[in-house]
């Protein structure tokens, strides 16, 4: 048999059978994969809205959010992925917000890689617990350590400005896009001064 | 008699200079900046002095057994290590924190190399960076001066948050938030003067850096004052005196040639507007000279003089 | 075709010819995912998984296979493998998962996985390539387990996640990619006086 011939033969058997395990591996890890992925989000929405029950998923424009429903099937809020560059990579929230739109129930960072012991600070309770009650109207807003905020604002982290408004910028640029595509108005006979309507 | 009829090989002149020499006037002309740092944060500065200083001849001594190398705590580079690193540390850094530094500074910003002549970075600085890195929150608590320890915002902090300036006088008196070698403006430029005109330390990098960030630190404040610190404001605060007099002139991680010099200087200084005004944090000194010391070998190689009746 | 005596083969990985501390090879995760020592110990693992199963395959096949083609064949192998493994960890384990990121695919690209089937595997029997993968391993899971208990330990005060000094003030530049380099630099240099002071 020619080199040539014998080239061939190797690389497409060879090829062959990491296809076929790869595709097997594949079939055997995806359930799990995705049930994973739910998990995770469950488990946010759980955290950042009170007495949730279940939570189903609305795509408007190519957004995802999650209307979290309590036992007896009334809405309890929204939840929303949204995600921005941080220090030093992009961080990952999840957050929740009032039927109106007005205020934020909580907030939980899924993905960050913030310096350690300073901007990895935006993942600790004392920082998160924060936005639990904040008014998002305007706007959310921040303060430095020492002063005392208004009702839309945080503290920031002392010695992590930029991932504190990060966190802040991020939470704002989602609720513009929930404000859009959600008729917040239903719910609320106020009209907001700032942000979108449908 | 027979010493003086001794007859060596050329060349036969003898400076006066050697390293010790040097070292001990380093020291000398740091004592006017240290005694105003003492004055204003008391106890905790001849802590963190004495700290240091123990901890870097240690390292040092323990070093040189380790290396099987006879003993250098002689030339006193060690205890000048020591001294600027307590100039350039929070007064109140815990004493354990200090001592890591000096060990860091020895060990990782000296003898790892080789020993003083074939370090790379100022081994001052390569402790401080390392502090920095490892301890952020403890390394920006700063104390107001005073017998009272009440913590303050850097002059440089303030102004990069809040927009507010320091008055001058305070930064040139040193009454000011921040380490030791941050504080007085006046006793460190006294010292830095005492050291040029003994001709321990080149007036070019000093020279062109100060210059430098004078310069382009006034172009931005000519357009928004309200919004850019003065020029003025830019050479008083933080811990450019210090730097520029005592750190970028250390022989051993800067050009050797005049041409080399002038470039070190001037990038150092271009660094550390760029750092100030722009970057995450308000001081950019440290970073300015050690990344500056990264390109010294490569300014180094561009900068070979031509040697007389050569070609180029 | 190696005179060496069977065990000789395993244990040579483990020291004269560590990847890590004699070699130097596969820098890239030994320098990334050792902020802890549990990040360390499954990064080691999953590589030793890639490398044994690759050198197994290899030694095999290894008659089979035009040299022209060897190293397409080998790295066609290795990713193999390396996607089996990385399916597997998001599978079953998505805290180490996600814990090791982008580190898990990029073993597919560690040069001492090639490495041993280019000097090794390709050359020696079935048997002896699996204890030479083992051995390559066990030094390579050594290597950044060490690194990852030294770099949690100052970095946190823990090992494997346990409290060892209490109240330690961490040194958070240890977590960061400063502390590998310099961690990394001292054990080799430790290495290097063990090596000497033993001769």
């Amino acid at each position: 048999m020619s080199v040539s011939a014998r080239m061939m033969i190797v690389l497409t058997v060879v090829g062959a059978f990491s296809g076929l395990s790869l595709v097997y591996m594949d079939k055997y890890a995806e359930p799990y994969i995705a049930l994973h992925k739910k998990e995770a989000i469950r488990e946010a929405i759980g955290k950042v809205l009170p007495d949730v029950a279940g939570a189903e998923e609305v795509h408007r424009d190519e957004i995802v959010i999650y209307r979290a429903l309590d036992s007896s099937g009334g809405l309890v809020g929204y939840a929303f992925l949204a995600e921005g560059p941080g220090y030093q990579g992009t961080i990952q929230l999840m957050v929740g917000v009032a039927p109106d739109l007005r205020r934020l129930t909580g907030m939980e960072v899924l993905e960050s890689v913030e310096t350690p012991g300073l901007g990895a600070k935006i993942t600790e309770s004392s920082f998160k617990e924060q936005f639990r009650g904040l008014e998002v109207v305007p706007a959310v807003g921040y303060v430095k350590a020492g002063r005392k905020p208004a009702p839309n604002e945080i503290t920031a982290i002392t010695g992590a400005t930029i991932s504190s408004t990060s966190v802040v910028r991020i939470v704002n640029e989602g609720l513009k896009e929930v404000r859009r595509v959600i008729d917040f108005r239903a719910a609320e006979p106020v009209p907001l001064k700032e942000g979108g309507t449908n | 008699m027979e010493g003086r009829l001794v007859v060596a090989v050329s060349p036969h002149i003898r400076a006066e200079m050697d390293t010790r020499r040097v070292m001990m006037g380093v020291i000398v002309s740091l004592v006017p900046g240290i005694a105003v740092g003492v004055w204003f944060f008391r106890w905790h500065a001849l802590a963190l002095l004495a700290s240091c200083l123990a901890e870097t001849l240690s390292a040092e001594a323990l070093a040189c057994i380790l290396r099987r190398k006879p003993s250098t705590l002689g030339d006193l580079s060690a205890a000048v290590t020591g001294v600027l690193l307590a100039m350039v540390l929070p007064p109140t850094l815990p004493f354990w924190a200090a001592f890591l530094g000096g060990v860091v500074a020895v060990t990782v910003g000296k003898q790892v190399f080789g020993g003083l002549g074939q370090n790379i970075f100022n081994p001052a600085l390569v402790g401080r960076a390392f502090l920095m890195a490892a301890f952020p929150v403890l390394m920006t608590r700063w104390v107001a001066p005073g017998p009272k320890v009440v913590t303050a915002a850097t002059p440089l902090a303030l102004m990069k948050f809040d927009h507010r300036a320091t008055p001058l006088l305070d930064l040139l008196v040193g009454k000011v938030g921040g380490c030791m070698g941050e504080t007085s403006a006046l006793a460190l430029l006294i010292g830095g003067l005492f050291l040029v005109l003994k001709g321990y330390a080149d007036w070019r990098i000093p020279l062109s850096y100060l210059g430098t960030v004078a310069m382009l630190g006034s172009i931005p404040w000519a357009f928004r004052p309200d919004l850019y610190p003065s020029p003025m404001f830019h050479l008083l605060a933080g811990g450019l005196m210090l730097g520029a007099w005592f750190m970028a002139t250390d022989p051993v991680t800067t050009p050797v040639t005049k041409v080399g010099r002038y470039m070190f200087g001037i990038g150092a200084g271009v660094l550390v507007v760029i750092i100030r005004l722009w970057g995450g944090l308000p001081e950019g000194v440290m970073y300015s000279i050690l990344l500056m010391n990264a390109v010294t070998p490569l300014i180094d190689r561009y900068t070979v003089p031509v040697p007389f009746g050569g070609k180029r | 075709m190696s005179r060496r005596p069977w065990y000789r083969e395993y244990l040579k990985g483990l020291w004269e010819e560590n990847p890590i501390f004699r070699m130097l090879l596969g820098m890239c995760p030994t320098l990334a995912v050792t902020t802890s020592a549990v990040n360390g110990l499954s990064m080691g693992l999953a590589t030793t998984f890639v490398l044994t199963s690759t050198s197994l395959v290899v030694s095999i096949i290894r008659k089979l296979v035009p040299s022209q083609v060897r190293i397409a064949t080998f790295t066609m192998i290795i990713a193999t493998f390396v996607t089996v493994a990385d399916l597997f960890l998001k599978a079953k384990f998505p805290a180490i998962s996600k814990a090791l990121g982008p580190y898990v695919p990029l073993i597919v690209v560690n040069c001492f996985i090639l490495g041993r089937q280019e000097v090794f595997a390709s050359k020696n029997p079935t048997g002896r390539s699996i204890l030479d993968a083992l051995g390559v391993g066990s030094g390579f899971i050594f290597a950044l387990t060490l690194l990852g208990s030294i770099r949690e330990l100052l970095g946190s005060g823990e090992v494997f996640g346990h409290e060892v000094i209490p109240s330690w003030h961490p040194w958070v530049v240890m977590i960061l990619p400063a502390g590998a380099f310099l961690t990394l630099g001292f054990l080799v240099a430790a290495m290097n006086i063990i090596e000497e002071r033993t001769r």
